[in-house]
């Protein structure tokens, strides 16, 4: 009898395999490999190892308090923002160690870009300023270079044609669902190789959350993306692969139309079906 | 081992009078036929009638059964093995229904066969009857139980019966051909025949939904499983 560690891993190999020797083997963007976070003397996460496959959408999915947010911040090290906070294990970006001392963290968090729950453009800046500040203060001081990021970024966040007369404004008078796509411009402004989604729509309405899923999909083309999301039927509409996290533990990781059609774990099962106390 | 009720009560309430539709329908499904074979072999015409008659419930609880399950898909957005009940109680009642056509099919050459003298070749129908009730009461009851096992064993069954059907027409083929008189009255049996292969496919059907529900497993057609 395997045992849930064995089981995860089998489920995690079996889910990044070729499915025909003759298919390349899918790219891995990250690899988790036993991570273990503490904040303070609590464990977050509990010995987790996890691949995320390139130019897909992962979902990470649990109950509140299991470590996904957790789990999401260390794959581009933001996690370390609070305080008193330990961690062990390694991930690898593309093979190559986040954690290692000659990384500079501000580096990784521009290659793996993050949208967070509530909308957060910055108050005193224009539509057009939110979009390109992180290049500013990289130092691109080119202001054709910068207004062609600007109208690019806005249009791959589907946002363009509502705002390119109003690129003066404030990005606080856009509504929730606008400010959302305007923080994910933002995000894909400075050509990152990730970007990490912590519950994106939990304030949008249903339309807003349209747009943002309908952009997830067409995203995922040029981009890995992974979720955190409260919303199972969300994460059944955009994401390839589910991961399910319960007391800082990965439960069960596969194809989603595998785990929410048969999930080989029974807490799996129980939480995705309303059964979970 | 006990499967722990959901958090929203409503939910376990919907899919509960799902699921007991569905027996109700299973049970007046399999009294039906029972009736429709009673009445062709002690050539009874009330049972028939009766038989006939038991299809109008059958069907309303199809319709029952679809609507029930649509709203359940609407308003609850099931998952995992809550979806595959919710979709297979839907195929099955599809599959009672027709069940229960069979039932009639029976009941109404039952009383054509009636009006005339009895036949002796109806006893080439009873190992048919035997075979397909009891492909149908083990395909109802591997559902019920969620008996994986019951429910693969019956597809062989479909074959045997199948190739019964193939003998019991070649002797009522050949029966006609000596018998022109009684053409009408063998016509009628082989009738009764095919229902009864019927049966024997409907019952397939319905463990292979019941394998669905419990393994989440598609059994049909082997041959093309590899390449879906």
């Amino acid at each position: 009898m395997a045992t849930p560690e064995q089981r995860v891993t089998e489920r995690v190999e079996g889910a990044v395999q070729a499915p025909a020797s003759s298919e390349p083997a899918p790219k891995l963007t990250f690899e988790a490999k036993n991570v273990s976070i503490w904040y303070g003397q609590k464990r977050a996460i509990d010995n987790v190892s996890l691949n995320i496959l390139s130019k897909a959408v992962t979902a990470i999915i649990g109950p509140s308090g299991c470590g996904k947010s957790t789990f999401l911040r260390a794959l581009n090290r933001m996690h370390e923002l609070t305080p008193k906070t330990r961690m062990e294990g390694t991930v690898l970006l593309h093979g190559e160690n986040l954690y290692s001392k000659t990384v500079d963290p501000a580096i990784v968090r521009r290659r793996v870009g993050m949208v967070f729950q509530k909308s957060n453009p910055f108050p005193t800046m224009t539509i057009g300023e939110n979009v390109i500040v992180g290049l500013r203060l990289n130092g691109v001081r080119n202001q054709k270079f910068l207004n062609e990021r600007l109208e690019k970024s806005l249009r791959m966040a589907a946002l363009w044609d509502e705002v390119k007369d109003d690129l003066h404004k404030p990005g606080t008078s856009l509504s929730g669902g606008q400010q959302q796509r305007l923080c994910i411009a933002r995000a894909l402004a400075v050509e990152p190789e990730v970007i990490l989604m912590d519950e994106p729509c939990s304030a949008l309405d249903p339309i807003a959350t349209a747009k943002i899923e309908e952009l997830i999909n067409e995203l995922k083309a040029q981009y890995t993306i992974v979720t955190v999301t409260h919303n199972m039927q969300q994460a059944g509409r955009i994401s390839d692969y589910t991961a399910f996290f319960y007391l800082g533990r990965l439960i069960e990781f596969g194809p989603t139309t595998a785990i929410f059609t048969n999930p080989t774990e029974r807490q799996t099962e129980d939480y995705i079906t309303g059964r979970f106390g | 081992m006990v499967t722990p009720k959901h958090i929203l009560g409503t939910f376990d309430e919907a899919l509960s009078a799902l699921r007991n539709n569905v027996l109700m329908m299973a049970g007046l499904t399999e009294r039906s036929l029972e009736r429709a074979m009673k009445g062709l072999f002690t050539r009874d015409d009330n049972l028939c009638v009766t038989a006939i008659a038991d299809d109008e419930e059958i069907d309303h609880l199809e319709m029952q059964i679809d609507k029930d399950g649509v709203a359940i898909l609407l308003r609850f957005q099931p998952v995992a093995s809550d979806l595959r009940r919710v979709v297979s109680a839907m195929k099955l009642s599809s599959n009672l229904e027709r069940l229960g056509d069979q039932a009639t099919n029976v009941a109404r050459r039952a009383r054509k066969l009636n009006q005339h003298p009895p036949l002796s070749e109806v006893d080439l129908i009873v190992p048919m009857r035997d075979k397909a009730m009891a492909m149908f009461k083990d395909s109802v009851d591997a559902y019920v139980r969620e008996d994986v096992e019951l429910a693969r064993a019956i597809v062989p069954r479909d074959q045997a019966l199948d190739e019964l059907n193939r003998v019991v027409s070649r002797k009522l083929i050949q029966r006609m051909s000596q018998e022109r008189d009684q053409l009408r009255g063998y016509l009628n049996l082989m009738f009764v025949a095919r229902a009864l292969e019927r049966v024997g496919d409907h019952a397939t059907n319905i463990a292979e939904d019941a394998v669905y529900a419990a393994a989440a497993e598609d059994i049909r057609h082997p041959s093309l499983t590899a390449s879906v």
